[in-house]
């Protein structure tokens, strides 16, 4: 991660980034099973790469696949909250 | 007409107000530029003498690679005029000379404390930015997919107006 992400995020230098401990990450990368979570404000640590998460959006679990290039991103920015709007034909007129 | 890197200043403008016309120097980056030079605050663009021309032009067009600031020590509490006949000896200068071993701690590697290392302007800002914006829609962020659709990032209202972001949020700004 960019050492000056930290600093960049409003956050004191001194707390680091904030995350949640995931006690099954080492599972999680060996077998490939997704670590499901409602921790959307968890920021992605580098040994989180390759690990699949199942991120709460409120609603449902989105499956997030994280890369490298996600390092100093938050879970929840890839689990979108938002439904788009759809018409519905009324049954009963 | 002053054209500084294909930008035009107009003559009868500030300088410190003209130099805004480049995208990425608002008025205090300006006002910066202008100390570097020695410009003062009522020099009009058409006053500028072409040595001062030339050294803008330099220092904006990279930055990074410019020559450091030349740090001129202050003179101590003692320092006093001499007293005495006049002379033009060269025995009282070295007092208000350049601080050399000063000026390297404070333009290290990294361009220490100068504010005016990282500038960036007109077309490598923009590329910046652009390149910013394809990042988050390369990783799908929420910012990329706000970005992709043209709508507000940070969360404004969107069910009127949001004109702004309507212009200028696409993947490809420019």
């Amino acid at each position: 991660m960019h050492p000056s992400l930290v600093t960049r995020s409003g956050r004191s230098a001194w707390k680091g980034p904030y995350f949640v401990a995931f006690p099954n990450l080492r599972e999680a990368l060996q077998n490939n099973i997704p670590i499901k979570t409602q921790a959307r404000s968890c920021t992605i640590l580098p040994n989180f790469v390759g690990i699949r998460f199942m991120v709460h959006n409120g609603k449902d679990y989105i499956p997030v696949q994280v890369t490298q290039d996600m390092v100093g991103h938050k879970l929840g920015e890839f689990a979108i909250t938002k439904k788009r709007f759809t018409y519905k034909l009324t049954k009963n007129k | 007409m002053v054209y500084v890197l294909g930008v035009l200043l107009p003559e009868n403008q500030l300088t410190r107000f003209a130099l805004t016309h480049f995208y990425g120097i608002g008025h205090k980056t300006a006002h910066r530029v202008c100390a570097r030079f020695q410009i003062h605050d009522r020099c009009r663009v058409k006053d500028l003498t072409p040595t001062q021309l030339t050294s803008i032009t330099a220092f904006l067009s990279s930055p990074s690679t410019a020559q450091p600031v030349q740090r001129v020590p202050l003179a101590s509490p003692t320092f006093g005029p001499k007293l005495g006949p006049i002379t033009p000896d060269t025995q009282s200068t070295p007092t208000l000379k350049p601080n050399t071993s000063g000026s390297t701690s404070l333009t290290n590697a990294k361009g220490g404390n100068d504010p005016l290392r990282n500038l960036k302007i007109e077309t490598e800002l923009r590329r910046e930015i652009r390149e910013n914006i394809s990042h988050q829609r390369m990783i799908g962020s929420y910012v990329g997919r706000r970005h992709a659709m043209g709508l507000p990032v940070r969360g404004q209202n969107t069910q009127n107006n949001a004109k702004t972001a309507k212009k200028l949020n696409r993947i490809d700004r420019w």
